[in-house]
């Protein structure tokens, strides 16, 4: 078995990943969704680097796990300020927005 | 084992340094600066000292080229070279504007940002911010950390690094669209959908660059296009991660279907932060673009050129037929936005070298245009029922007759529309004729000839806004409803889009010539 | 190479807790099921050769960036369970097939991709990787250096409320009720019958007044009060057969004597 199969699995969990992102309506869940298909892309790299006996694939993975935490709390205040004003999370409560 | 210091070459990289630099010193004001009007004036001082010392030295830069191609800062990493020295002067630019928009305020003292982010809008905390006279002035080294991500992410020649300065400019522009005075709960709405839809689309670009680091084990572009030629028989890993990096970028671009945050967040966002976005981001990502495709994935030109041309068309036929139906004002130039990323596309169709000049010309267009317009939006205003200055009449029939109360304004949004259809005379005729030209020399006609056809069909709504404001007479009671402002710094913002659209539309060569000798990518390996 | 049992053991610890994000109703549910995801990812980052991000791993997503998850669903209420209800006819299923087609694409592609594994260990240990990160990655770091500040401030923008008003001392607000009006002492309780209960009724003054006041005003509101009489008219009334009763369950009156203690004189 090589670490082939991992990226197998990264694959399963992107798609899981996005599928929460299309389905869910709650904002936390979906960036939750966001979080994992990260995180799979970061499991393909680390395979790959295994694969390829390399630390660069490592390094990436170190960079994409900096900036998820960046992009965590910067999405994670903006859905505080809209439940402030607004006392929900749903992604289609009163659209303001039209589609 | 031994550490070896890397080589980098510092001094092309002075531009992004004074940029980031500033950004960084700017956020210490905020914190020893106390009162919010002083600080606003220095930090406007800042943001706009440094963007133009920065300019300063791209075009420094620039002359000391004398016709190589450019320096490699980092081998795999960051490579100036004239073409990026074209963009960052191009993003500079913007930047400047965008900062004269940032500072402008109404006659009742009001800029367009709200005094206090974190309070719900409409409460009595807000109220008790304004009446204090809070500003966030954060907007200002926000906008600076954009446009250094944004010029960073035009020299990039590495997938994560370009990862990492897709994020640095994105973050500030999601918090810049949660900021808006008026409708913050709407402004509050498209961030998060923007936030959303971006870190879904950075997530895509990141698994594809995954997938092709996995079938070529590189990571930085040229290299990648190396292997990519040594590679005998392209396996569908390969093309898949492709397909997903440029979908990525392409979301950045707002290319239908990749644009359904497009019309939200340029409806929700403060509107000097929509037109800042709308001008800069399109121009970033299509410079990334351009790097990407001409370094990484030219071997795949065959491969994804039915991507191109599916992406390209949807987006024209979607961003015209929207932008039909469109009683927001600022909704339909966002569907215009969506059908001018279709355009954009149209360039990349065979990769041809004259692409290289033709997509950094039609961006300046469009961007000043966009600008300008978006500007003008900001001067047109309701009238509050104290009688004060309201919200942006955004709505179409607010405009009619606007003509005769301020030729100035209506007459410049009649050149941006005009500019924006590609009328003869107005840059955005050379823009669109550079980039159709291209597109054609790459052997895609049909796709020029759609491209055409979707033209005619867009300067019909172009065309139906100029009539409104010049021949149509204003209802009744409009000139109580409807108050123009006189605002300076954006009068100037307004009057340098005007000029540079009706320079670029007569004399272009000057212009042209200059992205003629930048059109070289500089490939350290070959 | 791999451990097999290693595989089987992440892929299941993985893609199982990771279904929650698509079935399972509670967020919180959600956002715990994803920590055993991120652990699974960091015994295989370990198991791959990758020790240093394998700990980074645990410390970064299931430590930090979970955790504030969590804290975010307990600030806007945990009990919100979604409302699974579709606004748009047949997103579920359009979600569904586009999400299996991709995962079938991304399958079929890695399926068919011929990469030869080169042999060779490397172990990415904290060493080895500072090496690389500041040597060939250096210029990413410094720029993601930018990157986290725009993050500081952009939560700080969004979220810090400062403070509006001037703080008020004790000092100041007992002013401000006397000021107002408000009665300086207590307000007296109602009045008290030991064989009702008595927050409905006023206090009697001095010269056997009702005091209005000694009354919640919620009870006034709802019309609830009573004046007493009927009570009072109990207690004064010797003809009443129930004058001297005790209390259900009281002891006999003899118990009111106490026994006396040794050594103390009887009375």
């Amino acid at each position: 078995m090589t670490a082939m199969s991992f990226v197998y699995l990264a694959a399963i969990l992107f798609a899981i990943g996005a599928a929460a992102v299309l389905l869910r309506r709650n904002a936390i869940v979906a960036f939750m969704g966001v979080e994992l298909m990260l995180n799979a892309a970061n499991l393909a790299l680390v395979a790959f680097a295994h694969m390829y006996a390399e630390l660069d694939g490592q390094i990436m993975a170190f960079f994409v796990l900096v900036v998820a935490a960046a992009e965590v709390v910067v999405g994670l205040a903006i859905i505080i300020a809209l439940f402030r004003a607004r006392q929900t999370i749903s992604l289609d409560e009163p659209a303001e927005l039209k589609g | 084992m031994n550490f070896v210091t890397p080589e980098i070459a510092w001094a092309p990289l002075t531009p992004i340094l004074i940029v980031l630099g500033t950004a960084a010193v700017a956020i210490l004001i905020e914190a020893f600066i106390k009162s919010p009007a002083t600080r606003r004036t220095v930090q406007l001082t800042v943001t706009i000292g440094a963007l133009l010392v920065a300019l300063g030295f791209v075009i420094v830069q620039w002359v000391g080229l004398d016709g190589s191609a450019g320096d490699v800062v980092m081998t795999g990493k960051i490579t100036v070279d004239a073409q990026s020295l074209a963009w960052q002067a191009m993003l500079l630019v913007f930047g400047i504007l965008g900062a004269l928009l940032f500072a402008a305020r109404t006659s009742d003292g009001e800029d367009a940002f709200t005094p206090l982010g974190s309070v719900p809008p409409g409460s009595t905390k807000e109220r008790l911010a304004r009446r204090a006279g809070l500003k966030v002035t954060e907007v200002f080294p926000l906008l600076l950390f954009a446009v250094g991500g944004m010029m960073l992410f035009t020299c990039i020649t590495d997938l994560i690094f370009l990862f990492v300065a897709l994020e640095l400019f994105s973050l500030p522009l999601y918090i810049m669209v949660a900021l808006a005075r008026r409708r913050r709960l709407l402004s509050q709405e498209a961030a998060l959908k923007y936030f959303l839809l971006g870190a879904f689309s950075s997530a895509i670009y990141l698994f594809g660059a995954a997938l092709v680091y996995g079938a070529t084990t590189q990571i930085d572009l040229e290299s990648i296009g190396i292997a990519i030629d040594f590679i005998p028989n392209r396996d569908g890993m390969l093309l898949a991660g492709a397909v997903m990096v440029v979908a990525g970028l392409m979301f950045k671009i707002g290319a239908a279907p990749f644009h359904s945050w497009v019309p939200d967040v340029y409806q929700g966002a403060p509107t000097p932060v929509t037109a800042f976005m709308g001008a800069a981001t399109k121009a970033a990502a299509t410079a990334a673009l351009v790097r990407v495709m001409y370094l990484a994935f030219y071997p795949l030109e065959w491969e994804l050129s039915w991507m191109f041309w599916a992406v390209a068309i949807t987006s024209m036929i979607i961003g015209t037929l929207a932008a039909l139906v469109q009683t927001d004002i600022k909704r339909m130039l966002a569907y215009s936005a969506v059908a001018h990323a279709g355009f954009i596309l149209v360039a990349f169709a065979g990769l041809t070298p004259e692409a290289l000049v033709a997509l950094p010309f039609y961006l300046l267009t469009y961007g000043l245009a966009t600008i300008g317009a978006f500007a003008i939006i900001t001067q047109v205003r309701e009238r509050a029922e104290d009688g004060g200055i309201g919200a942006e009449a955004v709505r179409l029939g607010q405009w009619a007759g606007l003509g005769k109360r301020s030729p100035f304004l209506a007459g410049a949004m009649a050149l941006f529309l005009l500019s924006f259809a590609g009328i003869p005379l107005t840059a955005g005729f050379i823009g669109k004729f550079e980039v159709f030209s291209a597109a054609i020399a790459g052997g895609a006609w049909p796709l020029v000839l759609v491209a055409v056809i979707a033209s005619m069909v867009a300067a019909f709504f172009y065309v139906r806004l100029i009539v409104l404001m010049f021949f149509t007479d204003a209802p009744e009671g409009a000139d109580e409803a409807i108050a123009v402002e006189t605002e300076t710094l954006t009068r100037v913002v307004i009057g340098i889009t005007a000029a540079a659209i009706v320079i670029l539309g007569i004399l272009p060569s000057g212009v042209l010539n200059i992205f003629e000798s930048a059109a070289h990518l500089l490939v350290s390996a070959g | 190479m791999v451990n097999e049992v290693l595989f089987w053991t992440v892929a299941l610890l993985t893609v199982i807790p990771s279904l929650a994000l698509i079935f399972a109703k509670r967020p919180v549910h959600i956002a715990m099921s994803i920590v055993l995801v991120m652990v699974g990812l960091a015994a295989a980052y370990v198991g791959m050769g990758a020790p240093f991000l394998g700990m980074v791993q645990i410390v970064v997503y299931t430590g930090a960036v979970m955790m504030m998850f969590l804290f975010v669903l307990m600030l806007v209420g945990v009990d919100n369970a979604e409302d699974l209800r579709e606004t748009i006819k047949g997103q579920k299923w359009i979600a569904f097939a586009a999400a299996g087609g991709l995962a079938i694409l991304l399958i079929a592609v890695i399926g068919d991709a011929t990469i030869e594994p080169r042999t060779g260990d490397v172990v990415g240990n904290p060493e080895e990787i500072a090496m690389v990160l500041f040597s060939e990655y250096v210029l990413v770091m410094e720029v993601l250096g930018f990157l986290l500040i725009t993050a500081a401030v952009g939560a700080l923008v969004l979220t810090h409320v400062p403070r509006l008003t001037p703080r008020r001392t004790q000092v100041e607000l007992q002013a401000a009720r006397v000021a107002a009006g408000a009665d300086p002492v207590n307000k007296p309780m109602p009045g008290v019958y030991a064989r009702h209960n008595a927050l409905d009724v006023p206090a009697l003054d001095p010269e056997g007044n009702p005091i209005e006041d000694s009354v919640s005003r919620v009870l006034e509101v709802r019309h609830q009060t009573q004046d007493g009489a009927e009570f009072r008219a109990q207690l004064e009334d010797t003809d009443n057969p129930d004058h001297e009763a005790r209390p259900h369950g009281a002891p006999s009156r003899d118990s009111d004597t106490r026994n006396t203690r040794e050594g103390e004189e009887p009375k």
